[in-house]
């Protein structure tokens, strides 16, 4: 047993050691409050601007809302959702929207990659390549949407004058006008205006890859499309597992491009989810049923984003393993 | 570490208190004492194309307004009609509409459902223009004995057509009647390679043409049987049903004798009005706003004649009334009212809209300003409906018979089916 003075002198030379750590923790209680503070605004902002409106999408998912019927009002449970799937257009619009976002991401990808390989290149003029093939990107979907509406108009796009002289079709199409089509026209629209994001970002990925990887790989005597197969394309998994999902998320949910060329039409064969939301909402006036369509995107859209966050997150720890 | 994060919380929320606070304080500062005689701006949406004459000539009159009216301002934002029909319902229901403005006629039935418009009836009692103004035009503002938008300007159709085409073809007259026309149209596209007629399956344009049609052929969109209740009786009333069948079917008969162009199975109001304009075909059913391309393309707009529409059953026309809608909500309704009826006046009319006023007392000189006016008396409008899902309904079913094939009898039944089922949707089906 210990005396009591020495216990005394232990538990002063205790509280002497303390005193720092206790210094120590309160200044790192003190830097996070005042980080809290500071992120304070952005957090609110955050909850006014994201969380509370779409709270209240779902919130409003499942009740009555009609602007033009006031008699109906009320909690509706699941009924909105059951407008949605007892709508012809649903399935049709479902599939438009698979294929829409399917063809867009493939052929941005495949397309994107060409020209970041491209451009990779040793060539004469990459600089002034590489400045030019950014131009679609930053042209506004709504500009981009309408020049396209008139190169491809039959009575005076410069497409069909030019398919006509060259003897491939015999007469103008309405390329937007006819259900077979249009929403493939307009996915070779956004392919267009799309893929300079992922050449730009795929080249960033390309110009990362230690040039001593493919000078070790052609020593040993692997050919270019070895080189490609397994040394180029393991370094761009990464860029592109992130570029594809997000363009995916993007792209299904992309509202502007087809509106401003056909508006889901003609008779609703390049109508998508998004049109579908807008027709709800604006057109026929049911928020309820409007709302519930978004609740169900969002919930898929929020699904693909965190099987891609974790399965970065196994990608990574994989890695590091 | 928890009582550290009580502390931070209480803090977070003693600033939020305070802003709070703030911000409540500076509105009660800010807010103007209620009795005091303040200016008044006016927020007054409209449609025009900031590039044309009229719009210029409107612009002109609503700065002399404001120049005869201290203290009153007119805010304008100018955009187009679709965008105006999608911020009007945001607006609408964030509680923050303009006090007056433009519109189409098709949003009359679901602004008056959403309960956004002023009832006019009281302050129009008294003013002296009423008298002025084409009596079918108010009626077509009427629901249900009130009086809810002053109309603006009227979009009669008739058929225009260029003389030159028809007298290449050897036709010396314009047709009269529907059968006559396909007739001509496969004369003149036999003599001159263009086609003879000119439709839309796109935009607002196509249900107001199919309409007009119904119309010629005494069939009724809904049919109301009181208290704002409406009904398509096409499935208990198999004549009606029948008469529509026949107005597809014109549709189909069209296509198939080459009268449209294939194309045009395609065409919005842009495609329909700018080819006409351009004499790439030789006849359409259009408005009076047609004399604007005459500046525009002044060659091929030449020859353009205008004369009563053809005629199915009867003669009938689409009868455009389109409104100046004053706003319940506006914190003005005096001023408001004023000045959606100065925009009615004779003053305004004569100068800004002599071809297509509302008013009898303005009729433009030319041919753009006689020959539609004469059309007044055999014009209709759409019923006072929620429209938005019927007219796309209406859309799909030209859509259906033109691109798709469907038999028009099929698609005359689907078609009554649909705005049966759009009017329940938005509350207005009758039980029976």
């Amino acid at each position: 047993m210990k005396s009591l003075s020495g216990m005394a002198a232990q538990s002063g030379m205790g509280a002497a050691r303390k005193a720092p750590a206790r210094a120590a923790a309160s200044r790192v209680d003190r830097a996070r409050r005042v980080a809290l503070l500071f992120t304070a605004p952005a957090f609110a902002f955050f909850i006014l601007l994201s969380v509370y409106p779409l709270l209240r999408v779902v919130w409003q998912s499942l009740r009555y809302a009609n602007l033009v019927n006031p008699s109906v009002s009320g909690f509706a449970g699941l009924d909105n959702f059951r407008t949605i799937f007892e709508d012809d257009d649903f399935f049709p619009a479902l599939g438009h929207t698979a294929l829409w976002t399917g063809l867009s991401v493939i052929g941005e990808y495949c397309l994107g990659l060409v020209s970041a390989l491209a451009l990779n290149a040793k060539i004469r003029g990459r600089g002034l390549f590489r400045a030019i093939i950014i131009t679609p990107w930053v042209i506004p979907i709504v500009v981009a949407g309408m020049n396209w509406s008139w190169i491809l108009t039959p009575e005076y796009g410069v497409l069909n004058l030019w398919l006509v002289r060259l003897g491939v079709i015999h007469e103008p199409i309405a390329w937007l006008g006819r259900p077979d089509t249009a929403l493939l026209s307009v996915t070779l629209v956004n392919i267009w205006r799309s893929f300079p994001f992922y050449t730009i970002s795929l080249l960033a990925a390309l110009q990362a890859v230690p040039s001593d990887l493919h000078e070790a790989a052609a020593l040993d005597g692997a050919g270019s499309w070895a080189r490609f197969r397994f040394v180029t394309l393991p370094h761009l998994r990464t860029v592109s597992l992130t570029l594809i999902v997000m363009h995916v998320v993007w792209t299904a949910v992309n509202f502007d491009f087809i509106w401003v060329m056909t508006q889901g039409g003609p008779l609703n064969s390049s109508e998508t989810l998004p049109i579908m939301i807008y027709r709800y909402a604006m057109q026929s006036f049911d928020v309820g049923a409007a709302c519930a369509l978004a609740s169900m995107m969002m919930g898929f859209m929020a699904t693909v984003f965190f099987v891609q966050y974790y399965a970065n997150q196994r990608l990574g720890a994989a890695r590091t393993s | 570490m928890g009582s550290s994060r009580n502390g931070l919380l209480s803090r977070v929320s003693s600033l939020m208190m305070c802003a709070a606070i703030a911000v409540a304080a500076g509105y009660v500062l800010s807010a103007p004492p209620a009795a005091a005689a303040e200016p008044v701006t006016l927020h007054f949406w409209v449609a025009w194309d900031p590039t044309l004459p009229d719009a210029k000539i409107a612009q002109d009159q609503i700065k002399q307004y404001e120049a005869s009216h201290p203290g009153v301002t007119i805010d304008v934002q100018d955009m187009s009609f679709g965008a105006m029909h999608d911020k009007l319902v945001t607006a609408l229901a964030g509680g923050q509409p303009p006090d007056v403005s433009w519109g189409l006629a098709e949003w009359l039935g679901e602004l008056n459902r959403m309960g956004a418009l002023a009832d006019l009836t009281q302050p129009a009692s008294t003013w002296p223009d009423r008298a002025a103004l084409y009596p079918n035009a108010l009626a077509g503002l009427t629901i249900d004995g009130h009086l809810m938008a002053l109309p603006h300007y009227l979009g009669i159709r008739a058929l225009l057509y260029h003389g030159d085409l028809l007298k290449q073809a050897g036709i010396a007259a314009p047709p009269t009647r529907w059968d006559e026309l396909i007739a001509d149209s496969e004369k003149i596209h036999a003599k001159t390679g263009k086609y003879g007629f000119g439709v839309s399956d796109d935009t607002v344009r196509a249900p107001q043409e199919l309409f007009t049609l119904m119309a010629q052929n005494n069939v009724a969109v809904a049919e109301p049987r009181g208290e704002g209740r409406y009904r398509n009786d096409w499935d208990t009333d198999q004549a009606q049903l029948g008469r529509m069948t026949e107005v597809l079917a014109l549709y189909k008969t069209m296509l198939d004798k080459g009268a449209i162009a294939p194309n045009a199975t395609s065409w919005g109001w842009e495609e329909e009005d700018n080819n006409f304009a351009l004499g790439q075909y030789a006849m359409v059913m259009d408005g009076s706003w047609m004399h604007l391309h005459v500046a525009q393309y002044p060659d091929s707009m030449k020859d353009v004649a205008i004369s009563p529409p053809p005629a199915l059953a009867r003669a009938a026309t689409y009868f455009e009334i389109n409104p100046l809608y004053v706003y319940k909500a506006s914190p003005h309704p005096k001023e408001a009212f004023a000045f959606a009826s100065f925009l009615d006046s004779k003053g305004y009319q004569s100068v800004a809209r002599p071809e297509d006023s509302p008013r009898m007392d303005v009729t433009g000189k030319d041919i753009w300003g006689t020959e539609f006016s004469k059309l007044a008396a055999i014009g209709h409008a759409f019923p006072p409906i929620a429209l938005g899902q019927v007219a796309r309904d209406m859309q799909e079913a030209i859509g259906r018979v033109l691109l798709k094939k469907e038999d028009p009898a099929t698609v005359a039944t689907w078609l009554g089916r649909a705005i049966n089922k759009a009017l329940r949707q938005s509350g207005e089906l009758a039980s029976s």
